[in-house]
């Protein structure tokens, strides 16, 4: 059974959609202003680098329909993510949204010498999103006296293909496929050239899916509400820079506990500051610092990950 | 350690934000948006620039190609200074009159304001005050965007 391939039949329909929108001449004439429609998180939806926000992402604003491609690497002391995607928007109200991530998990190795889990060497996990987000009132840009923010709601599906970890999950009781559901609020205060973000996401993601979701352990296989911030000051109309802060779970840390591994399995919120520049209509790059915290300290000297993150965006 | 930085960075920004002036109109005696544009010359000097711009600009040249340039470069200027609490009195049509005739999309509405962002770099206008002025202009884009 291979639960990534309907996934992978999404993503090809998306993709087929993306090119037929280059071929139709209203592409071409997509008229959001610069970075207004964010920049690709690593699950694919329009937002900050971490998170999503309520903006439609693309350069298409009403009546109009536009594409986005990302390619996006996190690089830490002992990780690495690779995401890449594509994200549709229509009429400035509908966006959908597809990733893949490719998450270098070399350090779980070491899982062997806990138990006979048999992980592979140099192994990777792979997780495929799609997303959905729908704008529901407001107008986070234009709107600029008043207080009213764009509000949208979201959910990222996600789909994780452990390979030879998947025996890490099942020791863990995690399963491989979940939903989350989340609402944000985005607000440009343009007479102060800022930009402020808040989203409650809805999840039971480890490590946002990398290690399944949920948890054998009594109360940890429950949906939670993480919130996520992200605040952006823009120094020209082309260059933004920023912060993140992106609330998660802790379900699997008890697991670790029990098992007699202290907090080896403990997860912590993300953190980042970054910088975005829009050199074109149709590309920017986005560059920042992030704070992973721990990711199964237990196996990576208990160290925080903190590293680059870059990516880059073609929106057409 | 970055955790403290950002939350101290949020908890900031968001006590800036609402503490700060909350948005609405610019009182009558606050005049530093208008001395920071350079009063009337220096709007004038604007929107020769922004007239030029949206005249070469093939997105928005259909619009103004065959208007009155003096007249809507007059009426931009006492509109802009009045609505940014300078010492003027915009007396021409409203912006739901001028506009409803030209089908105005959002994508025509942005590339304007794209034009304008341009013509404000040309002048030197610091981006913290060109914000300031935009936010002064972007809710007009209920009158003035009539197809959607
Ligand atoms: C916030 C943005 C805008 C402001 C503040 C603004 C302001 C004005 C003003 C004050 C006038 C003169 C009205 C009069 O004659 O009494 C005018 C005219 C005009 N505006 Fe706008 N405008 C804006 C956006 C736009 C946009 C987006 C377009 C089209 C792309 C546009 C196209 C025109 C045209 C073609 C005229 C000349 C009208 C005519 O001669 O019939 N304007 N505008």
């Amino acid at each position: 059974m291979k639960p990534i391939r309907y996934l992978a039949v999404a993503r090809h329909l998306a993709l087929a959609g993306l090119v037929a929108c280059i071929a139709t001449p209203a592409a071409a004439a997509t008229g959001k202003l610069v970075l207004t429609g964010g920049v690709s998180s690593i699950d694919g939806a329009a937002g900050g680098g971490l998170t999503p926000w309520a903006v439609i992402g693309t350069n298409a604003t009403d009546g109009e329909i536009g594409g986005t491609a990302h390619v996006t690497r996190v690089s830490t002391q002992d990780y690495a993510l690779t995401s890449y995607g594509a994200a549709l928007g229509y009429h400035n109200k509908f966006e959908i949204s597809i990733a893949r991530q490719n998450f270098d998990a070399s350090p779980a190795i070491a899982l062997n010498g806990i138990a006979p889990f048999g992980v592979k060497r140099g192994e990777n996990i792979e997780m495929d999103v799609l997303g959905v987000k729908y704008r529901i009132f407001g107008e986070a840009v234009l709107d600029s006296l008043n207080l009213i923010p764009q509000v949208a709601v979201g959910i990222e599906h996600k789909q994780v293909q452990p390979n030879s970890l998947k025996s890490v999950l099942r020791f863990l009781d995690a399963s491989t496929s979940s939903t989350d559901f989340y609402v944000s609020a985005t607000k440009l205060l343009l007479e102060h050239s800022l930009l402020l973000n808040g989203t409650l996401r809805i999840t039971k993601a480890n490590q946002n899916g990398l290690l399944g979701f949920g948890a054998g352990a009594q109360g940890k296989d429950k949906y939670t509400g993480q919130p996520e911030f992200s605040v952006a000051y823009l120094l020209h109309r082309t260059l933004a820079i920023g912060a993140e802060y992106r609330f998660k779970p802790n379900n699997l840390e008890i697991l670790g506990r029990r098992a007699g591994l202290g907090s080896a399995l403990r997860e912590d919120d993300w953190s980042d500051v970054f910088v975005a520049w829009a050199p074109s209509k149709h590309f920017s790059l986005t560059g920042a610092y992030v704070d992973l915290g721990g990711i199964v300290p237990g196996i990576t000297r208990k160290r925080d990950q903190t590293g680059w993150y870059l990516s880059a965006q073609y929106a057409f | 350690m970055l955790r403290h930085i950002s939350r101290t960075i949020f908890a900031t920004l968001l006590a800036l934000s609402v503490l700060g002036h909350p948005a609405g109109a610019i009182a009558a005696s606050d005049l530093t948006l208008y001395r920071a544009l350079g009063e009337r010359p220096g709007l004038t000097a604007l929107m020769d620039k922004f007239l030029d711009g949206l005249l070469a600009d093939k997105r928005t040249e259909p619009f103004f190609g065959k208007s009155d340039h003096a007249h809507v470069k007059l009426m931009l200027v006492d509109l802009i200074c009045d609505v940014i609490g300078g010492p003027c009195e915009y007396a021409g049509e409203d912006m739901t009159t001028s506009h409803e005739k030209h089908a105005i999309t959002a994508a025509d509405f942005n590339a304007l304001v794209e034009v304008l962002q341009v013509a404000m770099d040309q002048q030197g206008i610091p981006v913290a005050d060109q914000n300031r002025l935009l936010a002064r202009l972007a809710p007009m884009h209920r009158a003035i965007i009539t197809r959607r």
